[in-house]
């Protein structure tokens, strides 16, 4: 889910940043710093919309530097487990699937899959049901169900499933060919 | 972190800070950063494109909500919110119903399961009047 939160962060400033622009050369900083970034609390930092404060800055001794703390308000992409999304397929091989839900990578492992989808090896790799009708391939849209989280220092991975009601299969890029 | 272990979206357990704050449905953040790509565009007019100043997670995040959004008109994905908010409704419960638009009062509960206790929802035609009233702002859109 995407959220607006606000979040804080210490920005250290070389002093030949200040004069007249010094608040516009701390907020393109800020950007370029922290978009763009994951963290396994906050999630990925999307786009930050706003800055709502910053505090005093303060001199650190010895290199001139100067600390601000900056109060921001961004858009941030943080998945759950618990919940429902729509993601698409970006491989498919007889491990299961992975899909992308914007920033987020998710694989849905074949114990997950439902099981009458039967894997299906060749150029274009997929899982079928038996009659054909419902196909998983590369670019499928599926909804699907976080069940697993796992954070990494600069990435966070799902596990999901789709062995749910109201789960699977929304669009079929092969139906239009 | 403590609530690690307990965190789960079918019972709205997403942590104080996330539950505190606004979640946006993908309507939503399609304008937010549409709005965003077109200043990028205007700031480097003068030469080089765009996209070379953009992450990954935020080129990544403009193709999954322009793919995934529900509603394309401004006007409509405010009154998407507006109609929702009128229910009773938690922020990530409005947003996934907003992102899913479910057809029936079942499959509703099945994606959000949080709207069955608390007596919000005691009788279907409630959350089928809610679902009617989505269905109606996609049609007029």
């Amino acid at each position: 889910m995407f959220f607006h939160i606000v979040l804080e962060r210490n920005m250290q400033l070389h002093p030949r940043h200040f004069g007249p622009h010094l608040r516009d050369k701390l907020v393109a900083k800020l950007m370029k710093d922290v978009e763009g970034t994951c963290s396994g609390r906050h999630g990925f930092v999307v786009a930050i919309t706003g800055v709502e404060d910053i505090g005093k800055g303060l001199i650190r001794e010895g290199t001139g530097f100067v600390t601000f703390p900056v109060k921001y308000q961004c858009v941030v992409f943080r998945p759950f487990k618990g919940e429902i999304l729509e993601a698409v397929v970006t491989m498919v091989n007889k491990m299961g699937f992975f899909a992308e839900a914007g920033p987020v990578q998710i694989f849905v492992s074949n114990h997950l899959i439902p099981d009458d989808m039967e894997f299906q090896s060749g150029d274009v790799p997929n899982y079928t049901t038996s009659d054909g009708s419902v196909k998983i391939q590369k670019e499928s849209e599926v909804r699907l169900k976080i069940i697993g989280t796992r954070v990494d220092a600069t990435e966070i991975f799902c596990i999901g499933t789709i062995k749910d009601d109201f789960l699977g299969v929304i669009s079929d890029p092969g139906a239009a060919v | 972190m403590s609530g690690e272990e307990e965190e789960n979206a079918a019972e709205l357990k997403i942590g104080e800070e996330f539950l505190k704050a606004k979640s946006l449905m993908n309507c939503e953040v399609a304008i937010i950063l549409e709005h965003r790509y077109e200043q990028l565009q205007q700031m480097s007019d003068g030469g080089g494109d765009p996209s070379s100043q953009m992450s990954q997670v935020f080129e990544k995040s403009l193709g999954y909500v322009k793919r995934f959004s529900r509603y394309k008109n401004p006007d409509a994905v405010r009154q998407v919110r507006e109609t929702l908010s009128r229910y009773g409704l938690h922020e990530f419960e409005l947003c996934t119903l907003g992102n899913l638009c479910p057809d029936t009062a079942d499959e509703a509960k099945a994606l959000v399961p949080s709207l069955v206790p608390g007596g919000r929802f005691d009788v279907d035609e409630r959350i089928d009047k809610m679902l009617n009233d989505l269905s109606l702002i996609k049609k007029f859109e």
